[in-house]
């Protein structure tokens, strides 16, 4: 029995898990109080992107493009971002913060958006908005490097090191969550608050959660703010949940401002959760309390109603982002069940080194497939062709089609869900996202198996 | 142009841009044709005459004068008493009207655009 | 003065030029937004790009294709399942979608080796499918990649395969539209001509401007199809590669959407004579108007009066039980193109709804003028808005509901007005007199919902009602109604299917046998 980690053979993709660089740094600009990037590019850059987000969220959010057009193809756009800047800041005049997110066009044509940053923090914000806290930042997004998922990545060490900020050292933390749900976010938030620990959290977007007011307060943002931002630097220690989201900011702030940093692993599962509270107890001093041992036990005591009886030894294929795919494998194997097929769909080469995956290679004890730079075509094809034979499938709602049309029961996680009424607000993180994944798979299962006939009855009683 | 003349342009006139397309093809040359080929027709038809189509785009012009003059004898009842040549009066102030709402007066900056 | 100026706009006074409140006794010598120009940076539009333009709305609808577009990896998955347009062959064109993925070192050694690897291992997934069309994107047109020699290249060495490419990368234009016309201009340039197809009716057109969002086109074909008129290509809801090559052999176009589309019907016109016939399939007059057009134009209006005649008597009734309840409402009528001058007039005639704005993305100033000469007095027409104008124009204008796309949606969810989706529709197809009856079910669903209801009671100040356990739709519409019209034994609410599209596919038609050969359009 052996785990193979292998690279997709194909050159190209046929139907896309994830989408490029620029989208991951644009859901990090509106994790952001008083931000709104301007992404330097074609407009689709960013108006497919807010469609996305917005289907994902079922929000509405501000994203602002410099519209590149022909004539800014031929000759440079640097011109383009000048106005854009000065448009945007003179329309919105809370805004503070304003990434300049490249794009592969904009890098390609080898517009120097740092220099015009400079001009413009020289001429534009020194005159026209002066006395006005306006901060511009380059993040370099070419679209043909990475994913949306170093997208991310690079824009969160991006604003980190525009703003961190050596000061008075601080008992706060700094929780980098990674791509998340603002359900994972209020999960996150409650694990600290019961722990007693201070975390400035990045990035607050739990209020992308938003109430329909009488009030018709139509404003969305994320709520990290560029104080959040600068005492990072100040902070007792650095948690990254998601290695690939956060990781590299993790390293800046250890390398520049000398903030140790705790690297995972993302807290899915009863076990992952578990190490996650054994680090920050070993960081701040404070003790796991009673509180957290009862919520253990009650998820513990969901999750033992079905895990040996329903989900043993079902087979399953896991897709989407790395961090969220290796821990859900890990949940899985906790809960006997058997990642069969494990796609991460990016080139990154750092996933064969990453311990987590050769924890898998060494230990698991049945066939199993890991696939980097992986498609979708890598699941379909294995299960339409190669007689890959699946009970279950894990990720996000672009997979749809294969669930549908070979009749594969799939619990939609990750991003984007926009199949699915509300995920957005439950955590797959934590004790209560455990808890919540335990039973969406089972019940998943439950549904599948009334609609195929299937040991229906089984259930008759339980 | 006298006040019920100029009152009854303007209702032929603006049954057209509310309910009809054909007025606004995409460059002058298409709009000059298109109005003079459909209004030309319809002139006819209102006047009984049977309208005369060599090419096909002659017929397509047919298809939307028929329609129009039937529209027109229906919601304006008054047409049908008009004789042939105050119809034709009638259609010739109409299609002065159009061309320059659409073509001659139309701010319309891609009229005069050379290619489709 | 009928130029509109936006307070939030006040520091950009170009923008004083794309809005103008049609104003009494005015008309469109005196005031027509400026279109189509380049976007203001950073103002927030919501315009696309041109390669969304090409592949996304035009060429994709396509489905018997592979559809590739050659870049890095987020054009592809960016426009894929984002649209509702089906497909009769299980919908393989809305399934899968195929992206070279370009990294950095195809930008900086070139790209056509991947691009030709890409094609071949397509045709190999799929081997049922033969036909292909390829997309370029703004990095790929800036490493200046040839495209069309490696089709070319490919189309030698797999004979039974044939490939389209469509030059449009994201920059190349003010907004999607610049890739409708390049792909029009592209496919009558590369394409039409290049089948020589079966002619089975007396009577054939091509269905132009038509997109299939949940089935429209399927609904047009039908009425067609009883017409015993033969379609020979549908561009491109729903519509076959080999069909659309084969356009030239057409007796007639016809016309839907004239702001995507009307480019290759004018060159089809001057390149072959064949005629434009522009129409609306939305609304019981203007789609009875359209049909008996394509009937007269045939000789055969008699088949047209019929189908007007028994749809009407059908679904009238139910049209106007929505009427009696939609008069008076305030709509924000704002899509992409074209369907602010399809809609302007007739949801108000047929509907009773007041139609306060209309807005165009991309539109040019063609679908302004159209738009403006429908809509009526006091209305604000808007090109290119941008987020602040839009909420802007809602807290001004009122509206009870606003038809646009899905974001902008959320946008006045949180002010309060419910939203229909203009693009994709709620639950369509929205074409056809059944459709034109579901559209307004949406309607009446959205202003009448007793949750939207709820939204705005503020129960920390308001008065609670306390004496109601639920409210329906119909306590909050027919409150104020006239009791004849609440009795009214006529008029009924929609009862159609959910999906009435499968009942479509499986019907028959009486054949109408060929009296001749096919007439060769002049030349």
């Amino acid at each position: 029995m052996t785990c193979h980690v292998v690279p997709k053979e194909r050159a190209g993709v046929v139907n896309p898990i994830f989408t490029c660089q620029p989208a991951g740094a644009q859901f990090a600009s509106i994790g952001v109080k008083d931000c709104i990037g301007i992404v330097h590019g074609g407009q689709g850059c960013v108006m497919f992107v807010r469609l996305l987000i917005s289907q994902h969220l079922k929000e509405s959010f501000e994203i602002a493009s410099s519209s590149l057009h022909e004539d800014g193809a031929v000759f440079g756009a640097l011109n383009r971002v000048e106005e854009a800047v000065d448009v945007l800041l003179s329309r919105y005049p809370h805004v503070k913060v304003v990434p300049i997110i490249t794009t592969c066009s904009t890098e390609v044509i080898g517009d120097d958006v740092d220099g015009v940053i400079t001009k413009l923090e020289e001429g534009l914000l020194a005159e026209k908005f002066a006395g006005r806290e306006v901060h511009l930042l380059a993040m370099h997004q070419p679209s043909f490097v990475g994913s949306m998922i170093s997208g991310y990545d690079l824009a969160v060490r991006d604003f980190v090191k525009k703003f961190a900020e050596k000061g008075e050292p601080s008992e706060k933390i700094t929780l980098i969550t990674g791509w998340v749900n603002p359900g994972d976010v209020k999960e996150l938030k409650h694990l600290l608050k019961e722990m007693e620990i201070e975390a400035n959290v990045l990035f607050e977007i739990e209020s992308f959660d938003s109430p329909l007011l009488p009030s018709k307060d139509n404003v969305n943002h994320g709520n990290t703010t560029v104080e959040d931002l600068r005492n990072t630097a100040n902070a007792k220690a650095t948690f990254v949940l998601n290695r690939y989201e956060g990781g590299k900011a993790a390293d800046f702030l250890k390398k520049k401002h000398k903030v140790p940093s705790v690297i995972g692993p993302t807290p899915i599962g009863i076990r992952n959760t578990d190490t996650f509270l054994k680090q920050l107890s070993d960081v701040t001093g404070k003790p796991i309390p009673k509180k957290l041992v009862h919520e253990r036990g009650v998820a513990l005591d969901a999750i033992a109603d079905i895990s040996h009886m329903f989900l043993a030894e079902k087979k399953v294929a896991i897709y989407g982002a790395p961090d969220l795919v290796i821990g859900l494998a890990e949940f899985c194997l906790d809960l006997e069940m058997r990642p069969k097929l494990l796609l991460l769909g990016d080139d990154n080469s750092k996933y064969v080194e990453d311990p987590r995956i050769k924890a898998l290679q060494e230990n698991v004890d049945h066939e199993m497939e890991i696939v980097t730079n992986a498609d979708f075509w890598e699941l379909e094809d294995r299960i339409k062709n190669k007689g890959l034979e699946l009970d279950l499938i894990l990720g996000h709602s672009k997979g749809r089609f294969i669930s549908i049309d070979y009749g594969i029961p799939m619990v939609r996680v990750g991003f984007p869900t926009y199949d699915r009424a509300g995920l957005y607000r439950y955590p797959v993180v934590g004790y209560n996202g455990a808890a919540w994944l335990a039973e969406q798979m089972a019940n998943t299962l439950f549904q599948d198996m009334e609609n195929k006939k299937n040991k229906e009855w089984v259930l008759n009683v339980w | 142009m006298e006040d019920l003349t100029k009152d009854r342009v303007e209702q032929l006139l603006n049954y057209i841009m509310k309910k009809c397309l054909w007025q606004f093809n995409s460059r002058a040359w298409d709009r000059r044709k298109q109005n003079a080929g459909i209004l030309g027709q319809t002139a006819q038809l209102l006047c009984g005459e049977t309208p005369v189509h060599e090419t096909a785009n002659d017929k397509c012009y047919w298809v939307d004068a028929v329609l129009l003059a039937r529209e027109y004898r229906a919601r304006f009842p008054w047409i049908n008493e008009l004789s042939h040549d105050e119809i034709k009066a009638l259609i010739k102030a109409l299609h002065e009207r159009l061309d320059f709402l659409t073509i001659d007066g139309s701010l319309n900056e891609e009229l005069t655009v050379q290619h489709y | 003065m009928p130029y509109h100026e936006f307070e939030a706009s006040k520091c950009i006074p170009e923008r004083k030029q794309h809005a103008v409140i049609k104003g009494p006794g005015e008309d469109l010598s005196h005031a027509l937004p400026k279109g189509y120009l380049n976007t203001i940076p950073g103002s927030i539009s919501e315009r696309g790009c041109a390669y969304c333009g090409a592949k996304h709305v035009i060429g994709t609808p396509m489905k018997d294709v592979i559809h590739i577009s050659h870049g890095p990896v987020g054009c592809t998955y960016d426009t894929w399942q984002t649209k509702r347009y089906i497909s009769d062959n299980n919908n393989f064109q809305l399934k899968y979608t195929f992206a070279t993925d370009v990294k950095e070192k195809h930008i900086v050694f070139g790209a056509e080796p991947l691009l030709k690897k890409n094609i071949h291992e397509a045709f190999d997934a799929f081997p049922e499918i033969k036909r292909m069309t390829i997309y370029q994107t703004c990095a790929t047109a800036l490493i200046g990649d040839d495209i069309d020699a490696i089709a070319q290249e490919v189309m030698e060495e797999r004979p039974d395969v044939d490939i389209f490419v469509c030059n449009s990368p994201g920059f190349a234009g003010p907004s999607q539209s610049g890739g409708h016309h390049k792909i029009n201009i592209a496919w009558i340039n590369q394409k039409v001509g290049t089948v020589e197809p079966e002619i089975t009716s007396d009577y054939v057109i091509n269905y132009v401007g038509e997109y299939n969002i949940q089935g429209d086109q399927e609904v047009m074909l039908d009425f067609f199809n009883r017409m015993g008129i033969q379609v020979l290509s549908t561009f491109t809801g729903n519509g076959s590669y080999d069909g659309l090559r084969a356009m030239h052999r057409a007796h007639l176009n016809v016309l839907e959407c004239a702001r995507s589309a009307e480019y290759i019907c004018d060159e089809l016109r001057a390149r072959y004579g064949i005629p434009r016939l522009d129409i609306d399939g939305f609304g019981f007059e203007p789609l009875s108007g359209s049909l008996r057009k394509i009937g007269l134009f045939f000789g055969i209006e008699d088949r047209a009066e019929a189908i007007i005649a028994e749809e009407t008597a059908k679904w009238k009734p139910q049209l106007d039980w929505y009427k009696e309840r939609l008069k008076g409402k305030r709509v924000c009528l704002w899509p992409g193109g074209s369907k602010l001058w399809h809609w302007a007039h007739v949801i108000e005639e047929e509907m009773g709804l007041k139609v306060v704005s209309v807005y165009t993305k991309f539109g040019h100033q063609g679908d302004m003028e159209k738009g403006i000469s429908r809509c009526s007095e006091g209305a604000l027409a808007i090109d290119d808005p941008n987020e602040l104008e839009g909420l802007e124009a809602i807290e001004m204008l009122k509206p009870d509901v606003i038809f646009t796309g899905k974001r902008p949606g959320e946008v006045a969810k949180k002010a309060g007005v419910p939203y229909l989706n203009a693009h994709g529709y709620h639950n369509g197809p929205y074409k056809g007199y059944e459709g034109w009856v579901r559209f307004a079910r949406d309607i009446y669903n959205a202003i009448y919902s007793p949750m939207h209801q709820l939204s705005n009671l503020d129960i920390s100040k308001d008065e609670i009602p306390t004496d109601n356990g639920f409210l329906t739709r119909k306590m909050l519409s027919d409150a104020t109604l006239p009791p004849e019209v609440v009795n009214d034994p006529i008029l009924k609410q929609y009862d159609g299917k959910l999906d009435p599209i499968p009942d479509l596919r499986a019907k028959t038609y009486p054949v109408f046998p060929k009296k001749e050969p096919a007439p060769v359009a002049a030349e």
